[in-house]
This record gives structure tokens, sequence and C-alpha cells, in this order.
């Protein structure tokens, strides 16, 4: 344990536009092993893009992202945007970092432990009966046993996104990005998915949550990062940021949600 | 294999003066169907329960079998009777355009009937309920305020089957009526140039289908002065496809 | 000879004949919707590619097959294919007209009108599968050919039944064209026997009532097979 330990993600200088709209402007970010990271911001901040550049969903324009040690290798097109040089490798380092989206996205034509089995059987290439095993013991973990020959149709809200949690952790990731995984809820079933990710963060997983719950930033995450029309506005431990922020932009974006 | 101008250029002549009868065999049978759908469209909503009965069954039949046959039974199988063939009907019967206007006016009765239908199921009750309070009932109820509406709500669908009834038209040359398609297939038969002259005859039905397409969306545009103003939402997803049996 | 004795099964009866017409109806409608399927297939990927030349040759397609008589595409199938087939008998020094078999040009030629209607099926299938779930597959690391054969590719097939049922029937009545050709079908077989019989009356009443029973038939299995889809796959839309 001599060696500095390799940040299990480290994004430097991230650049987007859609079309004339600049929606980052040099993002950079170290997320360590066990570290629990919120990123808040206003709609519009480039929250949600940015945590969709980490694993690629969106080619960044400029920039650069080293997962575990492992950079990302880009190249530029006759366009001269930036594009990734290796499908292989950007498939790989995706299967690396589940995502859990705000939407859910669970697979319609899949039963829940489908859905869980799909990507560790076809992407990992891992034996379907050992797959299964696992799922049904993260499916136990959120609380869904029951419900693994479900389709996601016939599932609330709140049980579609601990299934979607379950089925970013079956496939073994190094870290978890939530994209406002509470945000397409109705407000009774926010709880029982902040519990599960509450679990998840206290088993130290790396997470980078995208969110819009204050208690949730404050009292689990490590560090929280504020992002203002796409920079880093405000970024520090919760208990400091929260208490004495500089940032007069921040100060006012929390005191839209405690008033 | 080079373009032959001076082929197609004849080609086009010689087709383009069938494009009449095509015409004819189209305004004809789309109106004269309109008429018979209006007539079922009624036995269906306020017939008894057997009008609505048979509305229901002149739609399943006419809608369920294909229209060859139904051309074939006007034009043949009318006229084996004894009956028929002495009857003030013969000169009608006897007439191969006549009877494919007939065929095809018949077939289209029962698609555009259930678009009809479908058009007044979308008048929203609580604009009938809203003309009953001003007074209105009856034919004027249905005049001013039910006709128009589900008028507006059938026309993407009556588009649609207009433009199924130009293609529909080319029957009519099995029962000897020369229209495009018929004298496409004796010039083909003459010319052995199968590839030339099917391409000229389908620009003709484009050309036709476009300009009926350009005049029903003129209507439709026309009719719908409520919706323009409409802020624009740019969405690209889910076209509905326009596929209709 | 009664009316009965003519369709019935016995000597003169021409039940059989028109029982095995209707299968031959079912059998080349059927090639025809295989036919279809492959170039609506690869028609939608053309209309859906990101390449310009593509797209309008895609469209160019579904608005040529479309747009044109079903009667005329069955000439053009059928003239053009005999053509082409007597000229490559030439070649092989066999003079004389060849015709391409009635079987084949009219499974082609209703196969090419359905492979533009299933074209436009399948593309709306395609823009009806949630781009979410796309976004999940390829944030797990599932590549082209994968995310294609295991999120897409079902989707899009249940998303089509509906319209495919569409195409089937159009393709049913359309089929009733092929008795140009000479192809003993329902429609060719009632009309000789309308024709021999001089019952034109019965056998076109009789052909057409075969053909409601297969479209309403048709219909049935359709439907039946929609709900068993829809039972376990999204049967609330607006939820995503």
């Amino acid at each position: 344990m001599a060696d500095a330990p390799v940040p299990a993600i480290s994004v430097r200088n991230i650049h987007k536009s859609f079309g004339q709209h600049e929606v980052l402007r040099g993002i950079s970010l170290d997320a360590n092993d066990g570290d629990v990271i919120s990123i808040l911001g206003a709609s519009g901040s480039g929250k949600s893009t940015f945590l969709r550049c980490i694993n690629l969903l969106e080619t960044p324009d400029e920039g650069e992202i080293t997962v575990a040690g492992e950079t990302i290798a880009m190249k530029r097109n006759r366009a001269g945007s930036l594009m990734p040089a290796d499908r292989k490798q950007v498939d790989r380092i995706r299967s690396e970092l589940a995502m859990v989206f705000q939407s859910f996205n669970l697979w319609s034509h899949m039963t829940v432990l489908q859905n869980l089995i799909e990507g560790p059987v076809h992407v990992l290439k891992r034996p379907k009966a050992e797959c299964i095993a696992e799922a049904e013991a993260l499916l136990e973990k959120v609380g869904l046993a029951e419900r693994r020959n479900y389709y996601p149709a016939h599932l609330s809200g709140g049980q579609q996104q601990r299934a979607a949690i379950a089925r970013a952790l079956a496939m073994q990731p190094k870290a978890l990005l939530f994209d406002e995984p509470t945000s397409a809820l109705d407000p009774e079933l926010v709880g029982e998915v902040l519990k599960v990710m509450r679990a998840l963060a206290e088993e130290g997983r790396t997470m980078l949550v995208v969110t819009h719950e204050m208690a949730f930033a404050r009292n689990v995450s490590d560090r929280v990062m504020f992002l203002h029309e796409g920079v880093v506005e405000a970024d520090g431990a919760p208990e400091d940021i929260f208490t004495n922020s500089d940032s007069e932009r921040f100060r006012q974006f929390i005191g839209n949600f405690q008033a | 294999m080079g373009f032959d101008v001076a082929f197609l250029w004849s080609t086009f002549v010689k087709l383009g003066s069938a494009v009449p009868m095509t015409l004819g065999l189209f305004a004809a049978s789309v109106s004269l169907g309109a008429l018979f759908a209006l007539g079922i469209t009624y036995c269906r909503v306020s017939g008894g329960l057997l009008l609505s009965a048979f509305g229901r069954a002149y739609i399943f039949v006419f809608r369920g079998s294909p229209l060859l046959i139904q051309m074939f039974l006007i034009y043949y199988g009318l006229g084996q009777f004894p009956a028929v063939r002495h009857s003030l009907f013969w000169p009608v019967l006897r007439d191969p355009f006549s009877c494919a206007v007939l065929a095809l006016a018949f077939c289209t009765a029962g698609y555009q009937a259930e678009i009809m239908r479908g058009g007044l199921q979308a008048v929203p009750a609580r604009e009938i309920e809203a003309g009953r309070a001003a007074g209105m009932s009856g034919l004027l109820l249905f005049r001013r305020i039910i006709a128009p509406i589900a008028i507006r709500q059938a026309l993407p669908a009556y588009s649609t089957e207009i433009i199924l009834m130009v293609k529909s038209t080319a029957l009519a040359s099995l029962v000897t009526v020369w229209e495009v398609t018929g004298t496409a297939q004796r010039l083909i038969s003459q010319t052995y140039r199968t590839m030339e002259v099917f391409l000229v005859a389908t620009l003709i039905y484009l050309l036709i289908n476009f300009i009926i397409v350009r005049l029903m969306s003129l209507v439709e545009y026309r009719l719908s002065p409520h919706l323009r103003e409409r802020p624009v939402t740019a969405s690209n997803g889910g076209r509905q496809g326009e596929v209709h049996g | 000879m009664s009316w009965i004795d003519l369709i019935g099964f016995g000597e003169q009866g021409r039940g059989g004949i028109l029982l095995w017409a209707t299968c031959m109806t079912l059998a080349v409608t059927a090639a025809s919707l295989a036919v279809g399927a492959v170039l609506g297939a690869v028609i939608a990927a053309a209309k859906l590619s990101a390449s310009r030349p593509a797209r309008w040759l895609g469209d160019a397609y579904t608005t040529i097959f479309r747009g044109a008589p079903e009667l005329l595409v069955i000439y053009l199938v059928y003239f053009g294919g005999s053509q082409a087939v007597t000229a490559v008998g030439k070649l092989l020094n066999y003079e004389g007209f060849l015709g391409l078999p009635s079987f084949l040009a009219g499974a082609v030629a209703v196969g090419l009108i359905s492979g533009a209607y299933q074209a436009e099926v399948y593309r709306g299938a395609y823009q009806a599968v949630a781009r979410g779930e796309i976004d999940a597959a390829r944030s797990i690391g599932m590549g082209t050919l994968l995310r294609f054969r295991r999120i897409l590719a079902p989707q899009i097939l249940r998303f089509s039944l509906p319209g495919l049922g569409n195409v089937w029937q159009l393709s049913l009545k359309d089929s009733t064209l092929i008795s140009v050709t000479g192809l003993a079908e329902l429609m060719r077989t009632s009309q000789i026997a309308a024709g021999s019989t001089k019952q034109y009356f019965l056998f076109f009443v009789v052909g057409g009532a075969l053909y409601l029973v297969l479209t309403t038939l048709s219909d049935r299995i359709f439907n039946f097979a929609e709900r068993r889809v829809a039972r376990s796959f999204r049967n609330s839309l607006g939820r995503r």
C-alpha cells in the first residue's frame, strides 16, 4: 500500500457543446475508491451531460477520461471533432462503470431477472447459472426478490429504479454513475430508492450522483460539486460547503431548496 | 441501357391520353362512395338494431373481401341473371365503366364509412353538450357543431383512402376499361419495354397522387385555423404508419 | 345440377379445387410476406441510415411501390422477369419465349409492394423503442451488434406486429391480382370455375366468401398474437 492510490475515475478538462451552446466548459474531477460524490446544479447546468460524458454516452469535444488508471484513447475525425479511437475499449470501460438513469431505462421486453443477467451473460460472458444466483442475491438486497419475474411495466417507479440499481450492480462495476435517480419518481417513492443508495454508500462503493436530493448530498456523500453554466462553481466536503460556501450562487441554490 | 427519350415521351403521351379515364373512374367512384358511406354511417350510428347490423355487415364484407372479386361479381356475376338483363339497370350493368365505378364505390364506401364513424366518435361530448346548451338540436346541431368537427378529425385518414383509390382504379382495366394501367399493359405487350413503360406509368400515378395530396392538405389547412398558432414543438418521434387495408 | 353440387366435393363439384386454391393463395401471400420482410428490413435500414444517398434510395423505393398500382407492379415483374429469363435462355441457345414461374413472379411482385409497407412498419417500430433503453445497453458496454440482437430486434418485432397484420391483409387482397399471371390461386380458380360452368355469380360469391374467411381468421390470429405480446409487454406506454 505504499503506492499513491490510483483514482477510480479521473476526468480532465471536459468541454462539450450542442450546436452553438457550450454546455460544459472545462470540468475536471477525481474520484478515489469509495468516494461518494454528489453533483448538484440547476437544470441546464450541464451536470447530466457531464455524467454522460464520463462513460461516453456523449462524446466530449475536449478532455481526457481515465478509469482505474486506463485512459480512454481518443482521436480526431476529419471534421476535427473528438471521437473514441477504439470502440472495444469504450465498451469495456463502460462495462466497468454502471449507470443508473433518471427514467430507469429497464429493457421493457425482459423480466426483472432477465434485465439483471443480460449484461453479465452477454457482455461479460459469464456462466448463466452463476449470474442468476448473483442476480437473485442482488434482488434480495434491493427488496425485489418476489418481483424477479415481473416485467418493468408492471412495477411501480420506485421498484423499477431499485431493479435498475440492481442491474447496475450485477455488472460488478468499479464505480456507479447515478443520473438524477429520484427525479422521475412520485415523492412517496423517493425514500425507498434513497435507502438503497445509502446502503451502497455505506458498503464503500464509488458513486457519482447527479441529484436534487439535498439531504442525500449533505448526509451521505463525501464530497459535493456544484456546477453552474458548465463550470465547477463550488466543490468541497458537505459539512464545509453547506455551512459556509464562498459561492453566492451556491448559497442561493440551496436557499431555494430550504425555502 | 441508354435512355430512349423519344420512346419515353411517346409512352408518356399515350398513357397521358388515358389519364382522363383514370380520373373519371376516380372522381365518380369516390364521390358515389362517399354518398353510400354517409348512408352506412347513418345506419351504424343512429339506426335501430337491424340497420346497424346491416351497416356492420356491409363494412365487414366490403372491407374483408378483395376489390377484384367484387368487381367481377358485379360485371360478370349480375349479368348472368335474365331478370337483371331485362331490368332497367341493364344499360348500367352492361357497361364496363359504370360497373367498375360501382364496384370501386361499393368498396370505398366500406372504408369511408369506418373513417366517418371514427370522425364522429372523435367529436368531444362536451362540445355537443355546449351546442345543446345553446339550444341546438337535431339537424342544426349536426350541421353546425358535429359535422364540422368530425370532418376535420377524419380528413387525414380520408386523404390516405383517396390515394389508395387512385391506385385501385387500375383494376378497371381487368373489366376492359382502358385507363392508364390497362393502356400500359397493352404497350408492354406491344413493345416489350417493360421497365420504361412501368416507370412512365408510375410517374403519372405519382403526379396524380401528388396533386391530390396537395389539394387535400390545402383543404386541411383551410379548415384548421384553430390549430395553426399552436407553438411548434420539435419532435421527430414515431410518425404513424400509413398502412391500412 | 344444383349449386350445392357445383361447389361441393362430388365428381362435378369444385369444392376440392377451390380449397386447394385457397391454400395456394395463403402460400403465395406467405411467400410475399417473407420477400417483403427482407426488402422491408433493408429499406427501413436505408431510411434510418445517416447516409443521405441511402435515405434517398429508401424514400424513392417506398414512394414508388406504395404509389404505383399493384397491378402495374405485377406486370413489371411478370413481363420484365420473363423477358430477362428469355434473354438468358437465348444465351444458352434456347430459342423461344420462357415465362417466369407465376408463383415466383407473384410472390416477388406482391413482396416488392409488401416490402415498401413493411419498411414503414419497421421504421416506426424502431422509432418506438425507448431511446433510454438503448442508452442503458450502451452504458453497460454492449456493442452495436449485440445491442441490435438483444435489445432492438426483439422490441422492433413486437412493435411491428399490428402493422404486419395490416400488411398481411393488404397482401392477401393484392394476391388476387396475381391471377393475371395464370397462377391457380383462389381468384383465378373462381374465375375458371365461373367461366366453365357459366355460374359467375355463384363462384364469385363463393370465392369472395372464402376470402372473407381468410381475412377474418388472420385478423383473429393477429389479434391473439398482439394480446399475447401486450400481456407481458409495456402496457403502460406513458411510463418510460
